[in-house]
């Protein structure tokens, strides 16, 4: 070995076995988030209702699976069922047999208590006055709900959010222990199979580093899309003083289009914004441009 | 005040319908008794104001008529529901009462024209280009037409008050109430605002505001109600309120207010 810890050759020659678990990992992350969302949603809602059949059940998962350790509750998913001859003989085997499948139960129920208090928070950020003036307009509560709450609560939650999914993709490294070939898990096979301490973790870890600046990346990318409304204030308000006349007389047309696809409701609820694109056509100029 | 009633109800020949009628309406905050004993009668076409010294009900009562404040006694009819609580009612309420908030409270992720086109696209069923219409019509009226594909950070206070007066009329509510609606504007934007909604009161709108504006009460107000403590302490013509009130406190709360 040279004076650097690291073997570039071996580095190197891991990259497609270090890609193939860094896809593992990937899905993996990508799985859990996508059950994951929804789910928190609806246990943030059954933890927010006021019914205590409903909050109490949704309080004690999040007080439980928050405070159970991930890894243990990793391996009693796997390691413990596997221990019921009645689950080992039965249909559900199919899902407790497979170590992926144990991976995402237990993830998704540890990702899901620490998301319940994230998607509270932002749904308690969105303010009051907002909430009344969309009943006092007849929308019902589901509709408020629908087109006022979640997409504001998004707005407000997205960094929490973003934390929690870096968190999160990073901490799936424990999957490792019950047999999932991840990322880790490919650095510690290189590991055993070369006794090179340095080389593989290293390279995984520029596999991780890779990973969550892409999560970044797209977080950044739907922040701005979410909050255009925000930014284009602040760009157009700026040269507005000098140019007051343009912006008001010429402009409207130009920028319509991508404020419309921004307006976020049309993303959640295309039933009703189905047909979008007419009203764009409305000022036939924007299309032009 | 019974002299002036009695005018106005001969000028129209027959007592015009009843809008909304409260009787006895209590309401409490725990312990703390907001509402006492409210009484109160507004006819169709009525613009009523409603003053009075802050924390005395004025704007818990006018949130009990489309019941963003549930009452916890006596009955609250408006255009013939009776609030009852029962979900069906306060929706059928809600369509009948167009309300103006006093922080404007427009949607911020939408843009102006979204903000009007929501509710009548949901609850009035309205195809896209129907309520693109209803909204334009409405924005154009109270002069904001332009600003249609803005966002509401991009507005002034006085033309976002103006929207939520637009959004509210977008329903066609037959009934629109104000609570405090230039409380949190700029003198300078005070008297647009004001002037859209005196437009509505020509146009023969039914009005409840919640105001300080005491111009605005003698120019546009057929009644004025003052309320203290949860009460309603004196209720007149608005001329006889203001010229001949009747109560202490309601001559201490005009010398306060009009230096």
């Amino acid at each position: 070995m040279s004076a650097l810890p690291i073997d570039l050759a071996l580095a190197w020659d891991s990259i497609p076995q270090m890609a193939e678990g860094l896809m593992t990992t990937v899905f993996l992350t990508v799985l859990v988030l996508t059950i994951g969302l929804p789910l928190s949603i609806l246990v943030t809602l059954a933890r927010m209702s006021k019914s205590p059949l409903l909050a109490v059940p949704a309080a004690l998962f999040v007080v439980f699976f928050r405070g159970a350790p991930l890894l243990i509750l990793l391996y009693l998913v796997y390691y413990g069922f596997g221990q019921i001859e009645a689950l080992r003989e039965g249909p559900l085997w199919v899902i407790f047999g497979s170590a992926f499948a144990c991976a995402v139960i237990g993830l998704t129920l540890n990702h899901v208590a620490f998301m319940v208090d994230v998607v509270r928070g932002s749904l308690s950020a969105v303010p009051a006055g907002l909430i009344e003036a969309s009943s006092a307009l007849g929308l019902t509560p589901r509709e408020t709900f629908t087109y006022i709450r979640l997409p504001l609560a998004m707005r407000y939650g997205l960094a929490a959010y973003q934390n929690e999914v870096v968190m999160f993709a990073k901490g799936t490294a424990v999957v490792s222990v019950i047999t999932v070939v991840d990322l880790t898990a490919v650095a510690n096979e290189l590991f055993e199979e070369t006794y090179d301490p340095f080389t593989p973790i290293l390279t995984a870890a520029a596999f991780y580093w890779c990973f969550v600046n892409l999560i970044r990346l797209g977080f950044n990318a739907l922040e701005r899309h979410l909050n255009r409304h925000n930014v284009r204030e602040a760009t157009v308000k700026e040269p507005a003083p000098g140019a007051a006349l343009p912006i008001d007389g010429a402009a409207p047309a130009a920028p319509v289009p991508p404020l419309r696809r921004m307006a976020n409701f049309g993303r959640r609820t295309a039933p009703v914004k189905a047909p979008a694109p007419a009203l764009s056509t409305a000022t036939p100029k924007e299309h032009a441009v | 005040m019974s002299a002036l009633q009695t005018s106005d109800l001969t000028a129209v020949a027959a007592p015009r319908p009843v809008a909304v009628q409260m009787t006895k309406v209590d309401k409490y905050y725990g312990k703390f008794k907001a509402l006492s004993g409210i009484d109160l009668t507004v006819r169709k076409g009525e613009k009523i104001v409603i003053c009075g010294p802050s924390g005395s009900g004025k704007s818990t009562l006018i949130r009990t008529i489309n019941r963003l404040e549930p009452h916890d006694g006596g009955t609250i009819v408006v255009n013939g529901i009776t609030l009852d609580g029962s979900p069906t009612s306060v929706q059928d309420v809600r369509l009948e009462c167009g309300m103006v908030f006093q922080q404007f409270n427009l949607f911020p992720h939408l843009t102006i024209l979204e903000n009007c086109m929501l509710a009548p696209r949901l609850t009035r069923k309205l195809s896209k280009e129907q309520a693109e219409a209803v909204a334009t019509k409405y924005l154009e009226r109270v002069h904001i037409g332009a600003q249609a594909h803005k966002f509401p950070s991009q507005l002034s206070g006085g033309q976002q008050q103006r929207v939520a007066i637009a959004r509210a009329l977008c329903m066609e509510p037959p009934i629109m109430l104000f609570d405090e609606p230039t409380s949190a504007l700029d003198p300078e934007m005070i008297k647009e605002v004001l002037q859209v909604m005196e437009d509505l009161a020509e146009d023969g709108m039914t009005m409840i505001c919640v105001t300080h504006e005491m111009g605005f009460a003698r120019r546009v107000a057929n009644r004025v109600v003052f309320m203290d403590q949860g009460e309603i302490v004196e209720e007149a013509g608005t001329d006889a309120f203001f010229e001949t009130p009747k109560s202490d406190r309601l001559k201490n709360f005009l010398a306060q207010i009009l230096h």
